[in-house]
């Protein structure tokens, strides 16, 4: 099933500039795994080593953070947005 | 083309790169590289044609190292950065240190957590040392006030020194394969057994090599009033060693303060030093006067030096890796500030001028004449 996720403007240079990719996963975690396949840079600017996500990204699928949700597990439904945000903080 | 001098400047927004010829009347600056993302390190590795190396440690989306082949004008991703194996369970948080290694595309790195890698393809692929990351200390290691840093790397032969905040002085002698606590008298005020096997805030240590076993440290200072367990603990923070850092003694008798962060060797002489003595309570200069030390004899005097700087109202701190000094005939010292201003001290910091006086927060800066 297609999913689409969204790239944000600073990791677009991971993807070969896309801001939008087109990929089939019927989970956040399944879908970070493609991404890992698809775009390994990418993927490590969102998790660490360990897998976990990084600690100042926030995933978001439609409009629901997916720590509200069932966190990696959050199923995913075809037409989904899998939304990849930096968390606002600065200095 | 004549000789350069390169100034490598790690901020808090990203990497800056000045230029000049060899009178250092008028530097050119570039950046920021890296834009906006913080640099705590960078390498201009002198080797053939000139490359110049920093980590750029992004809280977001993680460290990536930067690498230039044209004196800084472009910068690009190496294909990877270090990164720990995943049955390890640690993640990358920071990369604090850059050197170079034997080989001409040898690069060694140190990471917080404290951890040693390495690279034989210029930094576009990386390799833990075990030695030191999986260290039977190494999970007992404490991050400081900085984060659990390894920050310095000095090789010598086949003696590799390294040196973590908070773990102390580590030494192998066989090349990096094994490495062992090496810290006979250097000490710790913040532990109650003032002279631990590890453990100790070391904050930077230096060497020459026309004098292998001697190295300069300066080591978390600070504690002459200390009057819980274990009694004072007077001038443990500037330290020299002459036995390839087996064992160290105070050097510190006649500075204002053993407490700071920099220690530098001049480039023709192993027994003139140069640290940067803070105030222990607030790690700024003291009375709000900046000034640079320096020793001629191996830390056995030390002389003032503040022609130049500020006379009040300063209050900047100078990290571990801000002071840096350049190998012309008569070698100038460069000192970057939390307040974003590069010094540069003329004659071995006798007379002081400001180069740059609105850069962001200054990390590191590194000099090379190329």
């Amino acid at each position: 099933m297609s999913i689409t996720v969204h790239v944000p403007s600073p990791l677009r240079g991971e993807c070969e500039g896309a801001s939008r990719l087109q990929l089939s996963a019927t989970s956040v975690r399944a879908a970070l795994e493609e991404l890992e396949r698809r775009y390994p840079a990418l993927h490590r600017s969102i998790c660490d080593e360990t897998g976990k996500v990084r600690p100042h990204v926030n995933l978001f699928v439609n409009l629901a953070h997916v720590r509200d949700r069932d966190g990696l597990d959050t199923a995913l439904a075809p037409g989904d947005i899998l939304m990849i945000l930096p968390a606002v903080s600065g200095g | 083309m004549s000789e350069r001098v390169i100034a490598c400047i790690g901020t808090k927004k990203g990497l800056f790169v000045a230029e000049s010829g060899k009178t250092r009347r008028r530097f050119e600056l570039r950046g920021p590289f890296g834009p906006g993302v913080a640099v705590y390190s960078t390498l201009i590795d002198g080797r053939g044609t000139p490359r110049i190396y920093a980590s750029s440690c992004n809280p977001y989306f993680g460290m990536k190292i930067l690498r230039s082949t044209d004196l800084g004008k472009i910068f690009k991703e190496t294909k990877s950065a270090p990164g720990f194996p995943k049955e390890d369970g640690r993640a990358l948080i920071n990369i604090w240190s850059l050197e170079a290694g034997n080989g001409r595309n040898d690069l060694w790195c140190g990471v917080e957590p404290a951890s040693l890698f390495r690279s034989s393809d210029g930094g576009n692929s990386w390799e833990m040392v075990p030695g030191i990351s999986n260290h039977e200390h190494a999970r007992k290691w404490q991050p400081g006030n900085g984060g659990l840093c390894m920050h310095t790397i000095l090789r010598d032969g086949n003696r590799v020194h390294i040196g973590i905040s908070t773990g102390g002085h580590y030494l192998s002698e066989d090349g990096g394969t094994t490495f062992a606590a090496s810290n006979k008298g250097v000490g710790a005020g913040f532990m109650p057994d003032p002279y631990p096997e590890f453990g100790q805030c070391v904050h930077k240590i230096a060497g020459h090599p026309d004098a292998p076993g001697r190295l300069y440290m300066q080591n978390h200072g600070g504690w002459a009033e200390w009057d819980g367990p274990g009694g004072r603990r007077p001038d443990i923070g500037v330290l020299r060693s002459d036995d390839h850092g087996k064992t160290w003694r105070s050097i510190a008798k006649g500075l204002p303060s053993d407490f700071g962060f920099p220690i530098v060797v001049h480039p023709h002489d192993p027994d003139t030093v140069y640290v940067a003595p803070l105030e222990t309570s607030t790690r700024t200069c003291p009375g709000g006067a900046p000034a640079i030390w320096r020793s001629e004899d191996g830390g056995g005097s030390w002389k003032r030096l503040a022609r130049g700087l500020p006379k009040k109202e300063s209050f900047f701190t100078i990290l571990r890796d801000a002071m840096d000094i350049d190998e012309l005939s008569a070698p100038a010292l460069y000192l970057g500030t939390t307040t974003g201003q590069l010094w540069l001290g003329r004659d071995g910091g006798d007379e002081w001028s400001c180069l740059f006086d609105s850069l962001p927060p200054i990390h590191c800066v590194k000099v090379a004449v190329v």
